[in-house]
């Protein structure tokens, strides 16, 4: 399927009032997380496109146990940072972009 | 007490996988092509908000029983511990201060008294504790990407 069909589907689904789903990949220092990695994580990176970056920021935490409030957790795609408060469409992100949790400790 | 240059090599190679893993997805330049049971030094390149490049040491002598000794150095590794091989914003000793590092702690030169090496896998302040070579990196990472030039 090239980009114009995907597209098409999308506009498709979203006439028919159904979300469209992207499925993504998050690089953490802990480990990958995906629709497969870790096999016991208990949600998976699975989002409608109107999720905003500071969910999905909260739920890989949330899978790799970073429960500290005083650390700062960002999502990078690339060298790019991704502003909590927009949204995955706002970024135009698709299914299986590889995202990068970046996990900075505290100051001494 | 110091441990076995093996045992080292044999912890760092259990950590190497996820460190690849995370600096592949953050862009961010590893080489262990040095690394062996008598070196255990690897080097991180990462850049500043500007895209100029910094350069980080690792000597994983004696770990994990100690952490690493942590400190930027000149692009070809031969010049360390000066001021212009550092970012902004990290302590003026210079020093990475942070409990990863053994540099940052008193009985080693730096300037931590209140901190015993074998307690460095606790938080620095309330944050997470860093323990691994994959969150040393990704703590580097995000410091230094907030930087905006070299310490004066």
């Amino acid at each position: 399927m090239n980009t114009e069909q995907t597209q098409d589907v999308r506009a498709q689904q979203q006439e028919h009032g159904k979300p469209h789903i992207v499925r993504l990949r998050v690089q953490t220092p802990r480990g990958l997380w995906s629709v497969t990695e870790p096999p016991d994580a208990t949600k998976r990176p699975e989002y409608p496109v109107s999720t905003k970056i500071e969910q999905v920021i909260l739920d890989v935490r949330s899978v790799f146990k970073f429960v500290e409030q005083d650390s700062k957790y960002t999502l990078l795609r690339g060298d790019e940072v991704l502003e909590p408060q927009r949204t995955l469409a706002s970024y135009k992100i698709d299914d299986g972009t590889l995202l990068v949790l970046s996990v900075q400790g505290g100051n001494a | 007490m110091t441990i076995a240059p093996e045992v080292s090599f044999e912890t760092l190679k259990r950590e190497l996988p996820a460190a690849t893993d995370y600096v592949a997805a953050a862009s961010v330049t590893l080489d262990d092509t040095s690394l062996t049971a008598h070196n255990l030094r690897l080097y991180v390149q990462l850049v500043n908000a500007h895209g100029e490049p910094f350069y980080v040491e690792f000597d994983f002598a004696d770990y994990p029983l100690y952490p690493p000794t942590v400190e930027f150095v000149s692009k070809d590794h031969t010049e360390r511990g000066t001021k212009r091989l550092y970012p902004q914003g990290f302590h003026p000793t210079p020093c990475i201060c942070m409990r990863y590092n053994r540099k940052a702690y008193s009985e080693r030169g730096g300037p931590h008294g209140d901190w015993r090496l074998l307690d460095w896998r606790l938080p620095t302040g309330n944050g997470v504790a860093i323990d691994t070579l994959s969150l040393m990196i990704s703590d580097l990472h995000s410091k230094v990407r907030h930087s905006t030039g070299r310490m004066p």
